[in-house]
């Protein structure tokens, strides 16, 4: 039996998980067991509250247009506790339109302008906006490699969005591309890192292809919890996958 | 008949003739691109001489295809139909200006039954007018050439309106066909073998897509779900319901992986390959028959006259062992793979085969929403993997709690590694193009006839 465990909250994981991304909480169950932590898995979707202070985990995914207008909807419901959560130094994996709706806005491929919550101050036009400088009218889609400029580890993923992003004050980027496109093909950026918040395009998904990343969110996760543990040295001993 | 109608059709048919008969290479794309090129309207032009039946959607195409080909011929039809692949504009076109349509043995007019793509049903539609859409399912399947399943079933839409007399024969489980602005009359086909007593209230599983009521955008809930999104659903947050069935799955007695039995409004039947996702093939097949008069047993009869139809999952013998190859795309089709093999008595071993090309679509994040934990409800005793993309399939199945693989980065060993497996039964699935070259190292070394 394990010792320890942790609570996450996938965000509409039955309607934003159109790429995988559970896969995220598979690698991180993954690396967990190996240490005697148990995860525990709780879906909020539509109509069910958040409350912030019982996770340790959040993951909120990608979804297709359709479902991301129903969620962003609902979201506003959620928005104080998901600001709440991230203030509070909670960890969180946003993905593709997860990534999206906490900053302000975005712009869908027709022209539809989503609101997010603005818990973060990154916004999302789309690939018709004619301020865009390259690959104006395409999707960015394609295998890319990127640097992250705090720890110098390379990540490895699949990008395949529309929108353009840009990131806003008190944001940095997850890395710089090295190979492929990023939040918006202009300004090298992929990503962002605000907080304990890691937003990202990446498909893979980006714990599976980067264990590295995801032990680094897990260490966080847990010494948020349980500070007495050395979490970190005890990732340190099993095998990170990256590929 | 104009004369460049005529000229066309004469080009079409004997450069089909060239390719066929003088030089021996398949294809029909080329006497279609050739008839067009002389008289572009030459589809509008021979549409009098038969009705067009168009069978469409994600998974299940081409059986479904075949299934309804051979139940119309029971029923005395004359039928065309395009060879599997040929599901394109040019592919169609060439399939239909060099059929010979002799009359049907039943006195009705001839019937082309065609699989056409998803994206191409608008083209095809626009310049003939179908008698019927058959709809079998939609999807997520490889984001990166296809797009979002709502964007699919638009582009299918956009097909129906140019016919608004055909009737929209469509899978009432699934329920993106509830939705849909077209005034076509709907019939609907789906599955009920359980008695309400043994409803087990539910909400389909968080890897699915498609789970939204048109209605008020709830989350559907299920009486049953046959799989991924497809079953009895409900709202519950007001009265939208699944559609009433015209045509249904009574029984399943059943399910194996070469075989299944089953009743389809009580008339008892039997398919030779497994897979619940095989049964809405024969269920579709079966309502489209009954939609042109066939007597059901005429339909028995064809599903259990003609098991070589069944053959696109193929089973072979490798020095002794059993090997039985089988085709993953996408999540919902690997699931259902999986599934398939739930129901598989002997002890196994598989082998699975991921690549990343074109054709199989250049992202890999599918592997993840394929439920490969659910090989442990299985008799696996063994997991091996391989193909360009490996490294994904290996952590993927590492992950799924399989930590002891082989693994191959080169197909060139695949026969070594089948036989090199502890089992005497060995599961290969493998993406579009690994299947290729896995075939293609099979027939180089004999395992399979002709090469392929």
């Amino acid at each position: 039996m394990a010792n320890f465990e942790i609570s996450v909250a996938h965000l509409y994981g039955n309607l934003m998980n159109t790429y995988g991304d559970y896969g995220n909480i598979i690698a991180l169950t993954y690396y967990a067991k190996q240490i005697g932590v148990a995860v525990n898995y709780h879906l909020v979707s539509l109509g069910d509250d958040f409350d912030a202070d019982s996770f340790d985990f959040a993951l909120f995914g990608g979804g297709q247009d359709y479902e991301e207008t129903i969620v962003a909807k609902d979201l506003k419901n959620k928005a104080d506790q998901v600001r709440h959560y991230i203030e509070n130094d909670g960890p969180l994996l946003a993905v593709c339109g997860g990534f999206q709706l906490l900053g302000h806005y975005m712009v869908m491929a027709d022209g539809t302008r989503v609101d997010g919550i603005g818990v973060m101050d990154h916004y999302t036009i789309n690939m018709h906006e004619p301020k865009l400088t390259t690959l104006n009218n395409k999707r960015l889609t394609g295998n890319i490699v990127i640097k992250n400029n705090d720890t110098d580890e390379t990540y490895h993923g699949f990008e395949n969005h529309q929108g353009r992003t840009f990131l806003g004050k008190n944001e940095r980027a997850l890395g710089t591309v090295i190979s492929g496109n990023g939040n918006n093909g202009m300004d090298q950026t992929e990503g962002v890192i605000y907080r304990n918040v890691y937003g990202s395009y990446f498909h893979g998904p980006i714990f599976t292809r980067n264990g590295n990343l995801a032990k680094r969110v897990l260490a966080t996760a847990l010494s948020r919890k349980y500070p007495e543990v050395d979490w970190t040295e005890k990732l340190d001993q099993i095998e990170t996958e990256t590929f | 008949m104009t004369l460049k109608s005529t000229l066309a059709r004469i080009t079409a048919k004997s450069s089909y003739w060239l390719l066929h008969d003088v030089l021996h290479r398949g294809g029909t794309s080329l006497p279609g691109k050739l008839a067009v090129s002389i008289d572009p309207n030459i589809l509008t032009k021979i549409q009098q001489d038969f009705e067009l039946i168009i069978v469409t959607g994600t998974n299940g195409k081409t059986l479904t295809t075949a299934l309804i080909t051979r139940v119309l011929q029971a029923g005395g039809y004359t039928v065309i139909t395009n060879p599997s692949g040929s599901n394109m504009i040019q592919g169609i076109t060439g399939t239909l200006v060099t059929a010979k349509v002799k009359p049907s043995p039943n006195g009705q007019k001839p019937v082309a039954v065609l699989e056409v793509d998803e994206a191409n049903v608008e083209k095809i539609a626009a310049a003939i007018k179908p008698k019927m859409f058959v709809l079998t399912n939609i999807f997520r399947d490889q984001l990166d050439r296809y797009g979002e399943i709502y964007t699919t079933y638009d582009k299918i839409i956009a097909g129906i309106k140019h016919a608004p007399e055909a009737i929209v024969l469509a899978n009432g489980d699934s329920p993106i066909f509830t939705r849909g602005d077209f005034t076509n009359e709907r019939k609907y086909f789906g599955f009920n073998h359980i008695q309400p007593a043994d409803y087990n209230p539910t909400v389909a599983p968080i890897n699915t897509d498609g789970i939204l009521s048109p209605t008020d955008h709830s989350v559907l809930n299920y009486d049953f779900i046959t799989y991924a999104n497809l079953g009895k659903y409900f709202s519950t947050t007001d009265s939208f319901v699944r559609p009433k069935l015209n045509y249904q799955v009574t029984s399943i007695t059943d399910l194996t992986p070469k075989y299944s039995t089953f009743s389809i409004d009580n008339t008892p039947l039997r398919i030779e390959i497994g897979g619940l996702y095989n049964i809405y093939n024969a269920l579709t097949a079966f309502a489209v028959g009954r939609e042109f008069n066939v007597d059901p047993e005429k339909i028995k009869t064809a599903f259990e006259s003609n098991a070589q139809i069944f053959g696109r999952q193929e089973a072979l013998h490798v020095d002794g062992k059993d090997v039985i190859i089988v085709l993953i795309k996408n999540p919902v089709g690997t699931n259902s793979v999986i599934d398939m093999m739930v129901t598989e008595k002997d002890d196994f071993s598989l082998l699975a085969l991921l690549n990343a090309n074109y054709a199989d679509g250049i992202d890999t994040s599918w592997i993840w929403d394929a439920e490969f934990e659910k090989l442990h409800d299985t008799n696996i005793k063994a997991v091996a993997t391989g193909g360009e993309r490996y490294k994904d399939l290996r952590v993927r199945l590492k992950m799924a709690g399989f930590p002891d693989q082989a693994v191959y980065e080169d197909l060139t060993q695949i026969v070594t590694a089948i036989k090199s497996l502890p089992t005497d039964k060995v599961y290969i699935a493998a993406t579009y193009t690994a299947m290729l070259q896995l075939r293609e190292q099979l027939g180089a070394a004999g395992y399979i006839k002709g090469g392929f």
